[in-house]
């Protein structure tokens, strides 16, 4: 094949896009992670957890714990294993007991994933009681996804996130990229006024 | 051929491609010891940390994540994002870049569909093993650049690393069988079972395609096809991708299925292919499968109703779990409306056949699932048909609630029996696929209590991907029996072109499987996706999936002549 040689800016292009992470992992230079407040109306949708159980999610989200829900489905590369890691990590810093926090992971690849698939991935990240993961109908999640501003219409371009609310505080701690797990157990005391 | 979706898929992959010039051999032919082991061990146990995230010990690899987060090899391995051809993905904006030893051990420089920039910079040293040493444990590359936090870093004894080391070496570095420079070979099993008419509608529009594709590659080589050809390189990730020759070759099976294994591995070792494709077998893919898996050759959604449903298997790809997943359907739908079924036993009523087995193993693996008790399951040998008495004698007089009856053509006799005799359960479920178009002629008296299980996309919603199929595959007026199979024809057709251009020119048989699972990922929440294939309400796949369509409707008929389907539940039933 000959050689080709293109000029100096479209290399420059070329080697951002591949070197350097997309947007979605950072918000900007020098962040974590992007944290930001907002305003989310839990639609009255009931989905269902890894036991089959049927969950109402408004009510589950009026919990008087610290919710943290992120978006995840249990083939996915890359984001998922690293928030699921997280998620795992920080039930195992928070000890045993159910104590003041529930973690909820959201299936974006319902059709995929059953309430069997879902409780072998809880098992493959050591999860203990207090980590729900639900899925539902497509219909359902979408709707969850919209409310809470995480569809993304390919589960392959899905975004980082992690929700975070109090019961002390209507509004939603919305972190945007992979956190880390110290930062998350900052992020969980400060939804707890600590 | 197709289309914006594939034009699309081909554009932003080349944004975070990582094409390679080609295959690098590994050093090999001489005995070599690694960490105290031999080739092949070390190769065993690079493989299972790689794949599986288990040390040679035995016990998990260890690693930290995003600075400060542990994880365990078992939760986090090597496949998850470098995918098991260890070539990469793309995933909410993280790109993975290749880790065989072919990218990692010559220097890093832009490629640009596969041609080198020759005035980029270099971006990165090649690595050594004692800088991909340091890389695994520091998350430091040899240009001093820090990757990604969420590239594990790995806690690795100096023998272990070795072994990993040593896998990455070899992962992807010799092209797949059936791969020329010129040619990509592949070959369609269709076994003696299968009536004449069936196979033709398969193997016709299959064989066409190829000869579609050799021509349109044919022409690009022709002076007055120089023009497309430009604007076909310039499409494709890899420009010797629009020039590349497929052939297909029959693989004819013959008496029982015990003798398929041995002719499979005659015509392979006769010809040896890249991957199968489509296929047919009446009686069961499983020994098909085996062989597939066995010798680590994918196979490209064969037609059959009867596939091997595992968790783990990884080479052959199916459009669905076919009746077992019927049955499923029936289970998930009961389950879901609850409270109608707490009356009374549920029951079934299997053929038996290997149909009626794979239905009840559906239902009945997936009830249990669910936490419902076993159902009381009757065998119909041949020649007998289920009455009402029969019911009662089985359960002692006491009437079930409901009823699936997994069982061919002879259904419709039972039907008509109970409707006609005033005691019936109140709920029988049947499977369309297997009862057959027989169905549509239902008594009005039976449709009511009947529900049948009906794995595709509704007749009317159907209608508009006919034409297309048709005019796509250059056939028309094709019907019944012969226009499912041509839709799935043209289904394997789209997903295998699509992969070719995914493939960028890699021809290795894990990464074919990997660039189907990711760019039919799509299709998580996305209607447009939805749209892009015939017959299933929805078709997609992600890493690892192997059964495209996971859904059935439960349906019913409607009265009078002409019934249409009426759907019972969504597409699936949560």
């Amino acid at each position: 094949m000959t050689r080709r040689t293109v000029s100096s800016l479209a290399i420059l292009l070329l080697a951002a896009a591949f070197v350097f992470p997309g947007k979605g992992v950072c918000a900007a230079a020098g962040e974590k992670y992007k944290r930001t407040i907002e305003n989310y109306v839990i639609p009255d949708v009931t989905l269902v957890n890894q036991d089959g159980v049927k969950v109402r999610l408004s009510r589950l989200m009026r919990s008087k714990e610290v919710i943290m829900v992120d978006f995840i489905y249990t083939t996915c590369t890359t984001i998922c294993p690293v928030l699921s890691a997280g998620f795992a990590n920080f039930q195992r810093r928070m000890g045993p007991g159910p104590g003041d926090v529930r973690l909820v992971s959201i299936s974006i690849d319902p059709d995929n994933d059953t309430p069997k698939k879902m409780k072998e991935y809880l098992k493959r990240y050591d999860a203990k009681p207090g980590w729900d993961f639900l899925t539902g109908s497509r219909e359902d999640i979408e709707k969850v996804t919209r409310a809470l501003d995480a569809y993304t219409p390919n589960k392959m371009s899905h975004l980082p996130l992690a929700l975070l609310h109090s019961p002390a505080d209507s509004r939603w701690v919305r972190i945007y990229g992979l956190i880390g797990a110290s930062d998350l157990v900052a992020e969980y005391e400060r939804a707890l006024g600590r | 051929m197709k289309t914006p979706i594939v034009l699309l898929a081909g554009f932003s992959s080349l944004l975070f491609s990582f094409a390679l010039n080609g295959p690098v051999r590994a050093a090999e032919d001489k005995p070599v010891v690694i960490a105290g082991v031999s080739r092949t061990e070390a190769l065993r146990l690079g493989e299972r940390m790689y794949r599986e995230g288990i040390l040679p010990s035995g016990g998990p690899m260890r690693a930290v994540v995003k600075g400060d987060i542990p994880v365990t090899g078992t939760a986090f391995t090597c496949l998850s994002c470098h995918l098991r051809s260890g070539l990469g993905s793309v995933e909410g904006g993280i790109v993975t870049p290749p880790t065989n030893g072919s990218y990692l051990y010559k220097p890093l420089r832009q490629l640009h569909k596969g041609i080198e920039i020759s005035s980029a910079p270099v971006l990165r040293p090649a690595y050594t093993d004692a800088s991909l040493a340091d890389a695994l444990r520091g998350g430091i590359d040899p240009s001093g650049r820090r990757l990604n936090e969420v590239m594990p870093r790995y806690l690795l004894q100096d023998n272990d690393m070795a072994i990993l080391i040593f896998y990455l070496k070899s992962l992807s570095s010799q092209f797949s069988p059936g791969v020329s420079d010129t040619t990509l070979r592949f070959a369609t099993v269709i076994t003696d079972d299968v009536d004449p008419a069936s196979r033709d509608a398969m193997i016709i529009p299959l064989e066409k395609f190829i000869t579609y594709k050799n021509n349109q590659a044919a022409y690009y080589e022709t002076r007055a096809g120089v023009r497309s050809a430009r604007m076909a390189e310039s499409m494709l990730l890899s420009p010797e991708t629009a020039y590349k020759r497929l052939s297909l070759a029959r693989w004819l099976l013959k008496g029982p299925p015990d003798t398929w294994r041995g002719q499979l591995e005659e015509y392979y070792r006769r010809e040896p292919v890249f991957a199968l494709l489509g296929g047919m077998a009446k009686n069961g893919w499983q020994p098909i499968h085996r062989f597939s898996e066995d010798n680590r050759i994918p196979c490209i959604l064969p037609i059959t109703d009867l596939p091997v449903i595992s968790d783990t298997d990884w080479h052959t790809l199916y459009f669905s779990k076919g009746l077992y997943q019927e049955g499923e359907g029936a289970a998930r739908y009961l389950n879901s409306i609850g409270a109608m079924v707490k009356g009374g036993p549920v029951l079934q009523l299997v053929r038996a056949s290997r149909e009626g087995r794979a239905l009840s193993a559906g239902f009945q693996e997936t009830w249990r699932g669910l936490g419902h008790q076993a159902p009381v399951t009757v065998t119909l040998r041949s020649g007998e048909t289920a009455t009402m008495d029969s019911l009662l004698k089985v359960l002692s007089g006491e009437k079930p609630s409901v009823v699936l009856l997994w069982d061919g053509p002879e259904t419709l006799a039972s039907l008509e029996a109970w409707a006609s005799s005033g005691q019936r359960p109140e709920m029988v479920f049947v499977s369309s696929s297997y009862v057959g178009k027989g169905i549509w002629t239902l008594p009005d008296e039976a449709r009511g209590f009947t529900y049948l299980t009906y794995p595709f996309r509704l007749p009317r919603d159907e209608e508009r991907y006919t034409g297309a199929v048709e005019s796509f595959m250059g056939m028309n007026k094709v019907q019944g029996d012969a226009l499912i199979i041509l839709k799935k024809v043209y289904s394997a057709v789209q997903v295998l072109s699509q992969a070719l251009m995914d493939m960028k020119g890699n021809y290795y048989r894990d990464n074919l499987l990997d660039v189907i699972g990711t760019s039919m990922g799509a299709g998580g929440m996305d209607v447009a996706q939805d749209r892009t294939y015939p017959l299933y309400e929805r078709f997609s796949l992600g890493p690892g999936q192997r059964y495209a369509s996971k859904g059935c409707y439960i349906v019913q008929l409607t009265k009078g002549p002409g019934p249409e389907l009426v759907k019972k539940s969504d597409w699936v039933i949560h």
